[in-house]
């Protein structure tokens, strides 16, 4: 070893790495080469879900085919995986595809901090120079506005409704068209629970997702539109109070066993009879209870008061254009492609279930034809009558610490009125929601910016 | 031209003097880039409020003040603690019996058996999660299926274990234990065989029962791999996250049930993104982890040399 003092097996792993390194620095280069045709643009698409993943990989060659040169790179990513990632490449100034779905509750926490330091363009006046504000549902811009910037395109509109077991109920001589109120819908639901045999429906004591539901009927939200955190307000108080003995204590009507194949099971043996059913989760219901087509139908949400509101939100979706893209003319092209063009939205809706936002859609034949899963009914009618009556919802950065919070206050309610049936809830709900969302005020507080 | 020999012997020491650096430089210089370098930035970052890297605000210590007093993170402790408690007062004793157990050489197909008892380990973690959240579903869960007709009162067939706060800690800890304990048991199992047999014998002879040999013989035999054992198995406790986020469907659970200290910091990290804090965190966890092992140590008696 004349010209290596250290031995061979030094010489041997420095040979190594520097073969290694090159091969990999090398491969990199080549696979950069491969992905970017030399003159070809391409715009980098995340998407989360799969229903959209696979409703937009019909509709991008059109685009594709439009734009000579340009090609669309999308890619599917868990939802978590994708808020985190991308949260964190925003944060540390690394690279992002040049357009994100992102799900509603993920969105407000990509609206933190100074707005200089957020990672999606500005939307605000491209919305209203090309009249897009009056073409959309307004209260699905919400969620996707921080100081009164709009950073992303509402995909849908998510209203919701009950579906259930048409045969089932009927067979038990209920006539669902008299059932107007909440109030009818429990009396009717007292007849048909049998504790740990049959429920008369799916919801959660433990989760946010049903009760945000309920509170967003009745016009409560976590947050105002300015960000301040009001799900310990009265409509909050008495939603709660009305919502617990729905799930708990001796006389309840709901309980929930889960997601998945657990609720194919228990809809699938009738444990469970009326599910709420926003627009997306019909779709899902199709697809993983298939043995209950034709036995199924849907109706609209039982009104608080008589006359009230028959429906509600739950989900939702935004397309926001990252600052970094190269090309945001080319990527607001393609999202007014994604979402915008009326065959598409037919299309997509008779793959997906999911009302677009975009109003003027609705009047294609798609809407309006009859579902075979729900007993014939025009599934589009459904749900586009009662769009126009979705209630607002805001969101914050601490939107997730928020919902947390509001389920902890649940589970505390639930366990309190199992303990004490017979005790008036009132001033135990308004505590714990007050003790909960004050420690979302503490950390709002803590916040500099 | 040849070199003279006084030059040749003066090149080689100089060489000799320096290999023994440039053989450790690839460590340390990634360990200074990569490991002492974030742990002086974590240090720093602990006194901002931050909006990610891009924006910070110094705070001094509020982030430490605002930790101590916030109710989630007293949870968090709580729960660690409750979890890193049963880690070790049931995960351990258990392993080492069943060391003890499968070194008994009147079992039969001793080998296939610490095989099955080991091999839950292979798996990640994520795929214990799933697979327990799977078994613990209520209604038509595995669990409650088996337990139900043996406990009809105490365990109802809509047991729902991973949405009952007072239960969600005691599903994480029985996962643990089906992952761990076989690990575990591995090394009492190579600690027991290094105790020397004459030892036994020798007992015998003294007269002592099965009890007196395990006090007087085995546990002294195995001390140093206890020690160990106890203390990576409180430190991987303390480091708790996959399994109970995992299985608690991407949540800290109902009532923050399963939230522990690591998913605290995840979530303010990387969900907010407020660096400055998660630092704090991570500081507050690595200083209390630091602490108990030290305790530990102490407790045990190897800083006087009894464990070695």
């Amino acid at each position: 070893m004349r010209f290596f003092p250290y031995g061979k097996a030094a010489l041997s792993f420095l040979i190594l790495s520097l073969l290694s390194g090159s091969w990999i620095g090398w491969n990199a280069k080549m696979a950069a080469s491969r992905r970017t045709p030399p003159g070809t643009q391409k715009l980098t698409f995340w998407v989360f879900a799969k229903a959209h993943y696979e409703a937009y990989r019909k509709a991008l060659p059109a685009f594709e085919a439009a734009h000579p040169g340009v090609q669309v790179d999308m890619q599917l990513v868990s939802n978590d995986g994708l808020a985190a990632r991308l949260q964190n490449s925003f944060l540390a100034d690394l690279d992002v595809p040049d357009m994100v779905e992102i799900e509603i509750s993920s969105s407000g926490t990509f609206f933190r901090g100074p707005l200089k330091d957020v990672g999606f363009a500005d939307l605000t006046d491209r919305i209203h120079q090309t009249g897009l504000w009056d073409k959309m549902v307004h209260a699905r811009f919400a969620p996707y506005t921080s100081r009164g910037r709009i950073f992303g395109l509402p995909h849908d509109v998510h209203p919701v409704q009950l579906a259930y077991r048409r045969d089932l109920v009927e067979a038990a001589g209920v006539d669902v068209s008299k059932i107007q109120t909440w109030d009818d819908f429990i009396r009717v639901g007292h007849q048909l629970t049998k504790l740990n045999e049959r429920y008369m429906i799916d919801l959660s004591d433990s989760s946010t997702d049903n009760v945000e539901t309920c509170l967003f009927q009745r016009g409560g939200g976590y947050f105002d539109p300015q960000g301040k955190c009001i799900f310990d307000n009265d409509v909050a108080v008495q939603t709660l109070c009305w919502y617990v003995p729905l799930v708990a204590g001796p006389h309840r009507i709901g309980n929930s066993l889960g997601g998945g194949q657990v609720l194919t099971k228990a809809v699938e043996d009738g444990y469970v009879l009326f599910l709420v059913a926003p627009d997306w989760r019909s779709k899902s219901f199709e697809k993983d209870i298939p043995r209950v087509a034709g036995k199924m139908a849907l109706m609209p949400l039982p009104a608080v008061t008589p006359g009230g509101a028959r429906t509600s939100t739950w989900g939702g979706t935004m397309l926001g254009i990252t600052k970094r893209c190269k090309n945001q003319d080319l990527a607001w092209q393609m999202a007014m492609h994604l979402y915008l063009d009326k065959p598409q939205l037919a299309e997509r809706f008779r793959q997906t279930n999911i009302l677009p936002a975009m109003q003027e859609a609705w009047d294609q034949p798609a809407f309006h034809e009859p579902n075979p899963y729900y007993s014939n009914q025009p599934l589009g009618d459904t749900y586009a009558r009662l769009a126009p009556s979705v209630p607002f919802q805001y969101s914050s950065p601490f939107i997730q610490t928020a919902k947390a919070k509001l389920g902890a206050a649940l589970v505390s309610c639930v366990q309190e009125y199992n303990a004490h049936p017979d005790r008036d809830l009132t001033p135990f709900v308004r505590a714990t929601l007050k003790e909960n969302a004050d420690d979302v005020r503490k950390l709002i507080a803590r916040n500099p910016y | 031209m040849k070199k003279p020999a006084s030059e040749k012997s003066r090149s080689f020491r100089r060489q000799h003097k320096l290999a023994p650096y440039l053989f450790i430089s690839p460590f340390l210089i990634t360990f200074l880039v990569f490991g002492f370098y974030p742990i002086l930035q974590s240090l720093r970052l602990s006194l901002y409020a931050t909006n990610g890297p891009k924006s910070h605000v110094f705070v001094g210590l509020s982030n430490y003040q605002f930790l101590f007093g916030d109710a989630d993170f007293r949870t968090a402790v709580w729960n660690t603690l409750v979890y890193a408690f049963w880690s070790v007062f049931l995960q351990l004793p258990l392993a080492l019996g069943l060391a003890m157990l499968l070194s008994q050489k009147w079992i039969k197909a001793r080998g296939l058996l610490r095989m099955a008892f080991f091999s839950p380990n292979l798996m990640g973690q994520a795929f214990v999660a799933v697979l327990f959240g799977i078994l613990y579903v209520p209604q038509y869960g595995l669990v409650n299926r088996a337990l139900h007709p043996l406990l009809p009162r105490l365990v109802p067939l809509d047991t729902k274990w991973l949405q009952n706060p007072n239960l969600v800690m005691p599903a994480i800890v029985l996962a643990s234990l089906w992952m761990y304990v076989g690990f575990n048991m591995i090394y009492f199992l190579a600690a027991l065989q290094s105790v020397d047999q004459e030892l036994y014998e020798a007992a015998r002879v003294d007269g002592a029962n099965a009890w007196h040999q395990f006090r007087a013989v085995t546990v002294p035999g195995i001390k140093p791999v206890a020690v160990f054992v106890l203390v990576t198995a409180t430190i991987g406790s303390f480091q708790l996250y996959e399994l109970p986020y995992l299985m608690l469907n991407n949540s800290a659970g109902p009532k923050n049930a399963g939230l522990t200290i690591v998913m605290y910091l995840y979530q303010h990290g990387f969900v907010t993104g407020d660096l400055g804090l998660a630092s704090a965190i991570g500081w507050s966890l690595a200083l209390g982890v630091l602490v108990l092992s030290l305790f530990q140590l102490r407790m045990t008696g190897v800083y006087k040399g009894e464990a070695s």
